[in-house]
């Protein structure tokens, strides 16, 4: 069973009998009956199936006396069938039903509730008892609800009906909403004397959307939602009938009274056997396919070699294509006894450009010593957790969230990386270098722009973080520079030690001191946009000459006014075009008693090295005083005296 | 002259085979590179030379200075070495711990993520991505999925507003990808998904997903089975079997679910696998023609495969993880162990 589509999830024994729990897709309504089950096994095994017994006599009394009905929605309730059992007597439904009911998880109320419920888990065509007597005007009519109607469900529920809701009504009032739930008032009770049993046909959509809009399901409505055979409603209908005369006693009515609008046409279909083996990978000749659907019971109406003509039993609604009945050889022959094919055409897989940074970037910081974490896209709607440093629009809310912790689609990842160190703190991990690779999703038109960020916080200083974001730049081919400027800091970080990134016209990230207190150590984490990383990337590499000649290094030291930034320094000792300095490296910053207030002291090196020559002291030196002399001019820096 | 500088090349390298203690170098010292050693001796000649021939010999007499003195330094720290730790009887203890660098790792759904994009590359798959905010119809209708239908029932969606919700399954992927590119296609997609699941050790409102979809002019059943198979015996060994048993999803018919024998019990019945002796990884099927309907492909001459498997699943059936929530609590512990 497991391996044609019915999940055999469990089974076991009740008393002398046993009870199989079997896992029904929602394409397979028809197996929401014991009947149905039998089928598929029938056509397993190669047997045929012992349908139940529908034999009962009948009075005289035509039940079209007895009641009338009419169908105002015949497109909603294509199939509405009345039968009467009189002079009936309630009672306990007998033993070997109420243990069939109660190992399936039914409670057992009386025989007739019990016998509607019964033949339903038998046929998959649910079924529903009036107490005649309290149907007004000895109608039934099937149509929408009217404003201001309500009703109060067998299961206590109370309901204001809406026109867009279809009923089941008497001469006055809604008595049912129909195929999800009878009302309390019309139900077979203890006193009940006449019963009107209803076996109908519900459009599923329909049934679905009151379904929910009440907030009623049912195992009624749980059938007709996904459909009952069109031609199922008799064998139901009679059948509980049978069973009511049974174990109720009662008069049965004669006949029936039957609404219905049309015939249904059986559904026909063509399976080319060239198809079927394209699709599967198989070689099957054609009567191998024709005996699977006989044992499904499908009629063959035509078969040469290439092509069977099918029609399709009215059970098996989903069934309507090619590629249906294909699926249906297919289950049938094994999907196991396909083929499992081992070659495959050429294709060339190219690694995307966003592909090799992100594969660059964890390669890169996991060789450094971090871990890469995950943390969760949807947040609460904490100050901490709403912080946006990419977009000043507003958060994406989650409409239907599960808590008000998750509720919100993240505008910025640091917070979690602020939780994910807590909670290593809490757990005795006293130094941590973490980073996540995720999106942030920020407001837009019809769908947010999602962006991807590359996080990074870890008990590191500053500088060393930076060292970090500018090595990775380095790794990823980036030469052009980044700016560093001061940033207010936000709620993230400390305001005197963050900083907005920027790298070209774009904002490449923010960088900071955490200023969460908790925190024993003072670790520093970086946002940065992995987008703009990926697209500022370059791979491509060509070989740089080395210099056969020595370099020269220089140890400078020179006093600035205290505001007086790296960044200018720099950018001055560039200003100076030296064509052959190499580097400029910093080494030293210092404040002390040598050095008068307000001022600091910048220690660096510069090193001079040309691919033609060996640099003459001399020329060096006149490098070397360019670049002072250029020092002193623009930031009135002047050289230290040792 | 350049011969006898030769020959005092010669010399030293004999005399370094006698030198077995910090004395023995010292005088080598003395006897080659001091004041009055043998190297001082060539610079004094050099001014007598003929002046064309000066700077040749000088440049020698140079190097063979600084071979020398290279030689004679690591004589030198290689005794006085030998006597500090004789005299003070330290014995180096080489079972003390190493200093071991910092090391990072992946994190566990990025490997295994990985590891399939490998396996998936090897046959020719390229990795795409989509977004995760999606418009309802790339999650339902354009996956024949319509509004209404009970199938709707097992894919349960946060939404953020009419028509906009998160995705709850990557196949949204196929069909942006469909409706950019003519076949054939070959992809996989990961990513995250989200569905409202109220969070236990089996549940995750938010996991990850990698989707897979092969479109080309013949593609079968029997091509499904191949690849899949040749995933499965990657990633969770050569000696696992793979069992395919008929489902439903809407987007594929015929439908598939995948299920491996159980690595744990081998087959045998354990509560990992429910005493089944196998555990289900994932779903797949042939493309649904109402699918490639909604992409405006021809069901007559294309055929295609789709399969998804949830990330977070299989990687704790391969190590035995027994709690999806540590995924996500991103406690290092967990995270170095892999």
């Amino acid at each position: 069973m497991t391996n044609t589509g019915l999940v055999v999830a469990d089974i076991q024994s009740v008393e002398d009998d046993f009870c199989i729990d079997v896992e029904v897709t929602s394409n397979r309504p028809d197996c929401l009956g014991v009947i149905g089950i039998a089928r598929e096994v029938a056509a397993v095994v190669g047997a045929s199936v012992q349908y139940p017994k529908t034999n009962y006599t009948s009075t005289d009394i035509e039940v079209s006396k007895l009641i009338s009905i009419a169908v105002e929605e015949p497109i909603l309730c294509p199939h509405y069938t009345a039968r009467i059992v009189r002079h009936i007597t309630v009672k306990p439904s007998p033993e070997w039903m109420q243990k069939r009911l109660k190992c399936i998880g039914l409670r057992p109320v009386n025989n007739i509730v019990d016998i509607t419920n019964y033949v339903m888990m038998e046929t998959g065509q649910p079924l529903h008892a009036f107490d005649l007597d309290k149907l007004s005007d000895k109608k039934i009519i099937v149509r929408r609800a009217k404003s201001g109607e309500e009703i109060v469900a067998i299961n206590g529920a109370r309901r204001a009906l809406f026109h867009d809701m279809l009923v089941i009504a008497d001469g006055k009032r809604p008595v049912a909403i129909a195929g999800i739930m009878g009302g309390k008032d019309t139900e077979v009770s203890e006193s009940t004397r006449h019963i009107l049993l209803e076996c109908a046909q519900f459009e599923p959509r329909q049934v679905r959307r009151t379904s929910k809009a009440t907030g009623i399901a049912s195992d009624s409505s749980y059938r007709f939602e996904r459909g009952i055979d069109p031609e199922g409603v008799e064998l139901a209908s009679k059948r509980a009938v049978k069973l009511i005369n049974d174990y109720a006693e009662g008069e049965v009515a004669h006949g029936v009274n039957d609404i219905r609008s049309g015939r249904y046409e059986k559904k026909r279909i063509t399976l080319r056997i060239e198809r079927l083996n394209k699709v599967l990978g198989l070689e099957i000749k054609r009567d191998v396919a024709s005996d699977i659907l006989k044992r499904l019971q499908f009629n063959i109406l035509n078969e040469v070699d290439t092509f069977i003509d099918v029609e399709v039993p009215s059970y098996r609604g989903e069934v309507y294509r090619e590629i249906d009945l294909i699926e249906e050889v297919a289950r049938i022959y094994g999907y196991n006894n396909i083929p499992t094919k081992t070659s495959i055409s050429v294709r060339g897989s190219v690694k995307s450009k966003y592909e090799i940074v992100e594969d660059s970037v964890r390669h890169f910081l996991t060789g450094i010593g971090f871990y890469e974490a995950k943390t969760f896209s949807i947040v609460d709607t904490s100050p901490l957790q709403s912080v946006n440093l990419w977009s000043d629009r507003a958060g994406v809310d989650i409409a239907n969230p599960l808590r008000q912790e998750e509720s919100r689609l993240r505008t910025c990842l640091l917070p979690s990386l602020i939780r994910t160190r807590i909670y290593n703190m809490h757990h005795g991990v006293e130094q941590a270098r973490i980073f996540e690779i995720a999106k942030v999703y920020l407001a837009g038109e019809k769908l947010p722009e999602e962006k991807t960020c590359l996080s990074i916080l870890a008990d590191i200083d500053f500088l060393t973080l930076k060292g970090i974001v500018e090595s990775l730049l380095a790794s990823l081919g980036i030469t052009s520079k980044c700016e560093w400027m001061a940033f207010d800091g936000s709620i993230l970080f400390k305001a005197d030690k963050s900083a907005k990134i920027q790298l070209g016209n774009n904002i490449l990230g923010y960088i900071g001191e955490v200023k969460e207190l908790e925190f024993k150590t003072s670790p520093c984490m970086v946002e940065l946009d992995l987008d703009l990383l990926v697209k500022m990337s370059n791979f491509s590499k060509y070989f740089q000459m080395l210099s056969q000649y020595p370099p020269v290094l220089r140890d400078l030291a020179i006093i600035v006014d205290e505001e007086v930034t790296w960044a200018s320094i720099e950018k001055c000792i560039l200003a100076a075009n030296i064509s052959f300095m190499t580097a400029i490296n910093f080494f030293d910053i210092y404040y002390g008693k040598q050095i008068p207030s307000g001022k600091k002291s910048i220690a660096f090196n510069l090193c001079f090295q040309a691919f033609d020559r060996t640099l003459k002291s001399e020329e060096v030196d006149v490098a070397q005083q360019m670049i002072l002399d250029s020092l002193y001019k623009t930031l009135g820096a002047e050289l230290r005296k040792q | 002259m350049l011969e006898k500088l030769e020959e005092v090349k010669k010399n030293i390298q004999s005399e370094i085979k006698s030198v077995t203690a910090l004395k023995d170098a010292e005088q080598l010292k003395v006897k080659y590179l001091g004041r009055k050693g043998i190297i001082q001796d060539f610079m004094k000649l050099i001014p007598s030379l003929p002046a064309e021939q000066r700077a040749a010999i000088g440049q020698r007499i140079n190097s063979l200075k600084t071979e020398v003195t290279n030689i004679v330094d690591e004589l030198l720290k290689k005794f006085s070495g030998e006597i500090t730790s004789k005299a003070t009887h330290e014995i180096f203890d080489v079972t003390l711990p190493g200093k071991r660098p910092l090391v990072g790792k992946k994190h566990l759904i990025t490997q295994t993520i990985d590891d399939i994009k490998e396996v998936f590359a090897r046959l020719g798959f390229d990795v795409v991505y989509g977004p995760e905010v999606e418009s309802e119809y790339y999650n339902f209708e354009a996956l024949n999925i319509p509004a209404d239908h009970p199938s709707r029932t097992d894919f349960d969606t946060f939404y953020i507003k009419n028509d906009v919700i998160l995705r709850s399954q990557t196949s949204t992927v196929q069909i942006r990808v469909m409706e950019k590119q003519k076949p054939p296609i070959r992809i996989i997609a990961p990513g995250r998904v989200y569905r409202p699941d109220t969070v236990d050790a089996r549940h995750s409102f938010m996991f990850h997903q990698v989707e897979g979809l092969l479109v080309d002019e013949g593609v079968s059943f029997a091509d499904l089975r191949g690849v899949l198979n040749q995933f499965i015996k990657t990633y969770f060994g050569r000696d696992v079997q793979m069992r395919f048993r008929p489902s439903f999803f809407p987007f594929t018919e015929p439908s598939a679910e995948v299920d491996i024998s159980c690595s744990l019990c081998k087959g045998k019945g354990c509560s990992v696998c429910s005493y089944s002796g196998w555990v289900e990884i994932l779903g797949a099927g042939m493309v649904d023609p109402n699918v490639f309907k909604a992409v405006h492909y021809d069901v007559e001459k294309y055929t295609g495969f789709a399969f998804g498997m949830g990330v977070e699943r299989i990687t704790m059936l391969k190590y035995g993880i027994n709690d999806i929530r540590l995924f996500y609590e991103n406690d290092i512990r967990f995270l170095s162990q892999f």
